[in-house]
């Protein structure tokens, strides 16, 4: 047992600190700054530095020297992703860094790893994660977009939405379905699709304190055979072994964590009727259960960090409730602190009168919008049903009770 | 980073498992809630051989010396098999008092004693002025007078919520011996015989079943020689236990958490209602994915602890979070199991349940409640440093009015420019 790091992995952690500090820009703050909808400057600027930053190779230093990466291993992008999580940014590029890279790495192709893994490594490219759709929620697998193969080309129709991402995108990582199958998953495969391939419309979609995500209409759109990713109609079952690098996240945490000695400090330079914050029993108790949960989160998160650099020594656990503190987290935190701040609560960033410069505010909406990945309930079923084995009703029978649950006709 | 046990402790967990299975079955369990003393010398003697007395004593002292890691594992299967036996009195609170404080002749004599079986010791501390709140555990609460007269020092007072007490060979009764400028001046630590002329032991009736006591000093004689660590300054060494106490409590409830999970778990998956297994309502999916929950977190929140108080860093953040979150999560986690299990869950004949959750009380106000620690941790945190400033150069394009921010990108900079013409055109109107 040990809780604690090397040596050289503090060293590590020390070099990523300080090079994160030193290039954040002064007067940039992580929960006032929306992130979402950037200018041309601001988009400018996250570009330079997340090249900046794939040149030191902080972006992926779990890979190998051969992928762009720093030959660490899982322990190591950990403690690079705490310590990026800590400073509250946010690569443009996370969805590539943590979803479809990893994908390519485990399930591309020597020429797909050739071509597509050196840009998510140097931070040239910005990747999106096309999955969810209309009709595809929780229910991942009930993908409507359809990809035909015709000669060399898969042909894509259908409609992508929710699909978060800071700038404008290089490649999408689709779920398309490849065929007609009972049961619907396996029918899907992956498509490494070119953001600017012909026939693809992009739509913005305002959402609570994410400020922007996207509606993606894929009409006709020609997608080279060999961007197919991995096995044909597996594609399902490779991205949700993808999605296991992107829900043990060490950054998570980390950031919370950043708030919450933040609102420390707010509560001790704040007065309430000529007390201070701080000294008010329960903001103590309150403050103090916020602490104890996000030191849990961090525990589970590097647990299943732990799990990974082990893989192959250990049993599968079948769960990971890295995800399920998180958002059970991100959605009581932000109402905890506001509760704390009364009417003053409600201001937005930027109001007259703002206090703790609203970020408070900020989160509270960015609370409503933390399902990306399963809503916390799908999060339940996985543990139940995976972790511990509980029955659910084989989904061949779904139709069956949708069913008899309309009613009858006369 | 490394959250797994040692081969040896491992071993060591294997070996306790099937022994508590074997010597402490859950009929057991109940016969010692109804008996009067409920303590089996028999299954005591056997915990003696097995080396679990003096596990984590040095070898000198008859001990095995195991290190603290070692302990919260046995702890964690005792707690699982809900052991009625008063290890942690003897062996963890008053056993390392004497280690940490005691003479060389003390430890000589009393270890090897409590490493065999030979003798049960109780930790007198909490009185009844102090146990509304986490004061019990304070030495603000320590009022029970010990004065000084002749060679012998006499003690007056009562204390209550006494463990193991009434089959105790020795009390390490913990007295106020002067009023120093501070509560924690002025506390000493006296190994009292339990069979001296004015001690009276009375037996609670508490929620659990389990033998807490008032102890009543009634002009009590001890000896300067009984006096464990300095004159005064026993608050020190007694700190530093009861926090050891504290998160060994935590591995016991993780052990008896899991144990709950399983119950519970195996219960959602073959009872059947409505033709099928309950498991399959998401309802009670949701009672068991939070039981998870419950006990991962507090298993690894207690391991943090342990695993810094077996290297010997600072930790004192560490133990309040494991003991503020793991007493109510415990609660909650049984809590859980009784959804669950629902009429078989509160049936107190054959049920284990009610055994686990009545105990779970017990372990949660022992040695400070989450109230208590949730303090302790809030006067650690707020010492935390604010987070540190960036030094890149300011760019000065982060503080344009939201209103004014031109998003780059085509899609979003059609959205602006739609709410932006829609603005102006309301404001025509008006005009």
């Amino acid at each position: 047992m040990d809780f604690g790091f090397t040596e050289k992995q503090e060293k590590l952690r020390k070099a990523a600190r300080e090079f994160f500090l030193n290039e954040m820009p002064e007067d940039f703050d992580p929960d006032v700054e929306t992130m979402f909808s950037l200018t041309k400057e601001q988009t400018a600027f996250w570009m330079k530095f997340q090249k900046k930053a794939g040149k030191k190779g902080y972006l992926t230093p779990g890979w190998s020297k051969e992928t762009g990466g720093l030959g660490y291993g899982p322990i190591e992008q950990g403690i690079v992703e705490e310590e990026w999580g800590f400073t509250g940014g946010r690569w443009p590029n996370a969805s590539g860094l943590h979803i479809a890279g990893p994908a390519v790495q485990v399930f591309g192709t020597e020429e797909q790893k050739k071509k597509f893994l050196p840009g998510i490594a140097q931070g040239t490219a910005i990747w999106n994660q096309a999955f969810t759709e209309p009709d595809a929620g929780s229910d991942e697998a009930n993908q409507k977009t359809t990809a035909v193969l015709k000669g060399n080309y898969y042909v894509l129709n259908g409609q992508k939405t929710f699909i978060t991402t800071l700038i404008k995108p290089d490649y999408l990582y689709t779920l398309a379905r490849t065929a007609e199958t009972e049961p619907k998953h396996q029918g899907i495969s992956l498509f490494l699709v070119p953001a600017d391939a012909p026939g693809i419309t992009y739509q913005a979609q305002g959402t609570m304190g994410f400020g922007t995500q996207l509606n993606i209409y894929y009409k006709n759109v020609k997608v080279p055979k060999e961007n197919l990713l991995g096995e044909l109609n597996r594609g399902f079952y490779h991205a949700m072994a993808a999605f296991e690098f992107e829900r043990s996240g060490t950054g998570n945490p980390a950031n919370a964590k950043r708030r919450l000695t933040e609102f420390i400090q707010f509560c001790k330079k704040t007065k309430r009727n000529g007390k201070p914050l701080i000294k008010d029993t329960d903001v103590r108790k309150t403050v103090a259960k916020m602490a104890i949960d996000i030191e849990i989160q961090r525990l589970i998160a590097w647990e299943a960090v732990w799990r990974h650099s082990q893989k192959g020594q250990l049993p599968p656990k079948g769960y990971d409730l890295s995800g399920f503190f998180n958002k059970i987290n991100s959605t009581q935190h932000p109402e905890t602190m506001m509760h704390i701040m009364g009417l003053y609560g409600q201001l937005r960033s930027g109001a007259k009168w703002a206090k703790f410069a609203g970020k408070i505010e900020r989160r509270w909406q960015v609370a409503r919008s933390v399902h990306p990945a399963g809503t916390l309930e799908v999060n339940k079923i996985v543990v139940a049903g995976r972790g511990l084995g509980l029955p659910r009703i084989p989904a061949r029978f779904n139709k069956m009770i949708a069913e008899s649950l309309q009613p009858k006709k006369k | 980073m490394d959250f797994s046990l040692t081969e040896a402790q491992e071993k060591l967990r294997k070996e306790a498992r099937a022994f508590l299975e074997k010597e402490c079955p859950e009929r057991l369990v109940r016969e010692m809630e109804e008996d009067d003393e409920g303590f089996s010398p028999e299954l005591w003697g056997k915990l003696a051989k097995m080396g679990w007395l003096g596990l984590a004593y040095p070898e000198e002292f008859g001990g095995k010396g195991g290190s603290f890691i070692d302990l919260a594992v046995i702890c964690e299967e005792m707690g699982r098999a809900m052991l009625p036996a008063p290890y942690l009195s003897t062996v963890v609170l008053c056993g390392l008092t004497i280690l940490e404080a005691g003479s060389m002749k003390q430890k000589t004599e009393l270890l090897p004693k409590i490493a065999n079986g030979e003798r049960v010791l109780s930790l007198a501390m909490t009185e009844p002025e102090s146990s509304w709140d986490g004061t019990a555990w304070k030495p603000e609460g320590i009022t029970v007078r010990a004065t000084p007269s002749g060679k012998d020092y006499v003690i007056n007072g009562t204390k209550l919520f006494v463990h193991d007490a009434h089959i105790a060979d020795y009390l390490l009764c913990v007295a106020r011996t002067r009023e120093g400028k501070k509560p924690d001046d002025g506390i000493t630590l006296f190994l009292v015989d339990a069979k001296s002329p004015g001690i009276s032991v009375e037996i609670l009736d508490t929620t659990a079943g389990d033998k807490q006591s008032e102890v009543t000093f009634k002009k009590v004689k001890v000896s300067k020689e009984s006096i464990i660590g300095t004159l005064h300054k026993g608050w020190a060494p007694l700190e530093k236990i009861i926090k050891k106490g504290a998160v060994l409590l935590c591995a016991d409830m993780v052990g008896a958490g899991q144990r709950v999970l399983e119950i519970t778990v195996d219960h959602a998956k073959t009872r059947v209602q409505f033709d099928m297994p309950i498991g399959i309502n998401q309802y009670v999916q949701d009672h068991c994915a939070f039981l998870v929950s419950e006990v991962d977190s507090s298993r690894w929140l207690t391991y943090q602890a342990v695993w810094k108080m077996s290297e010997d860093l600072p930790c004192e953040t560490e133990i309040a979070m494991a003991k503020a979150w793991t007493s109510d999560s415990h609660e909650r986690a049984c809590w859980r199991g009784h959804q669950v299990l629902a009429g078989v869950g509160y049936e107190v004949d054959r049920g284990v349940l009610p055994l686990f959750s009545r105990r779970g009380k017990a372990k949660q106000l022992h040695l400070g409640d989450s109230d208590f620690y949730l303090e302790k941790l809030m006067q650690e945190i707020e010492q935390w440093p604010p987070p540190e400033k960036f030094r890149g150069k300011p760019l000065g394009i982060f503080d344009i009015p939201r209103g004014k921010q031109v998003p780059s990108w085509q899609p979003w900079k059609e959205r602006w420019e739609e709410i932006e013409k829609r603005k102006k055109e309301r404001k025509k109107k008006k005009k």
